[in-house]
């Protein structure tokens, strides 16, 4: 699974019926060290409702598709779920209840 | 099966996914002697891996063929710990000789 950003929301009207219904986010990669963006984006689906600022791990391929909000559905990048700490090496680089 | 590191760990309480007590680990992609790369995936842990242990990590669907992820949402899995690598007469990897 890799982590990332989550940077805001991508609207489409005109796409294949099958993706209907379903939210659409704007992700960054970003080192889980440092915390900074790569400038490596992709779209992908909510299944969790991640809101932006958000960190995030998202899956790609196949298993984009077995989550609830997803069976079915043409998807190759799901959001799992919403990080809460990221600990490397016995510290903290990112706790989420400190960054609100 | 890619190498990696063990680093240390996610934390996520908002999940897709519906395996109880999943435990992520911050997985660092690394070569043959241990040496990381400085590129991070977060593993689901199947083997009670420790920080500093290098890993074979499996991806893709085929992380779905174990009890606790079939049909589930999950792409990157720690599937074993790694003793010893050997290569043309030399020792890479020790586990019972790395740093702790």
């Amino acid at each position: 699974m890799v982590i990332a950003r989550v940077r805001g929301t991508v609207v489409s009207t005109h796409k294949s019926p099958s993706m209907e219904g379903l939210r659409l986010l704007l992700l960054e990669k970003i080192d889980p060290v440092g915390l900074g963006g790569k400038g490596d984006f992709v779209v992908a689906i909510d299944s969790v409702g991640a809101n932006a600022g958000e960190i995030v791990f998202f899956v790609t391929g196949s298993s984009a598709r077995l989550t609830e909000a997803t069976k079915g559905r043409p998807t190759d990048a799901t959001v799992i779920a919403v990080i809460d700490a990221i600990e490397k090496d016995g510290s903290y680089t990112y706790e989420k209840a400190r960054q609100e | 099966m890619m190498l990696a590191r063990v680093r240390g760990t996610v934390v996520a309480s908002r999940r897709a996914d519906g395996i109880g007590g999943a435990r992520y680990l911050l997985v660092e992609d690394c070569g043959p002697d241990g040496k990381g790369r400085g590129e991070y995936l977060v593993a689901l842990d199947m083997i009670d891996a420790e920080r500093g242990q290098l890993v074979m990590l499996a991806q893709g669907s085929s992380c779905r063929w174990t009890y606790r992820t079939e049909d589930q949402p999950m792409d990157t899995l720690a599937i074993g710990v790694v003793d010893q690598i050997d290569s043309g007469g030399a020792v890479l990897w020790d586990e019972a000789g790395r740093e702790r």
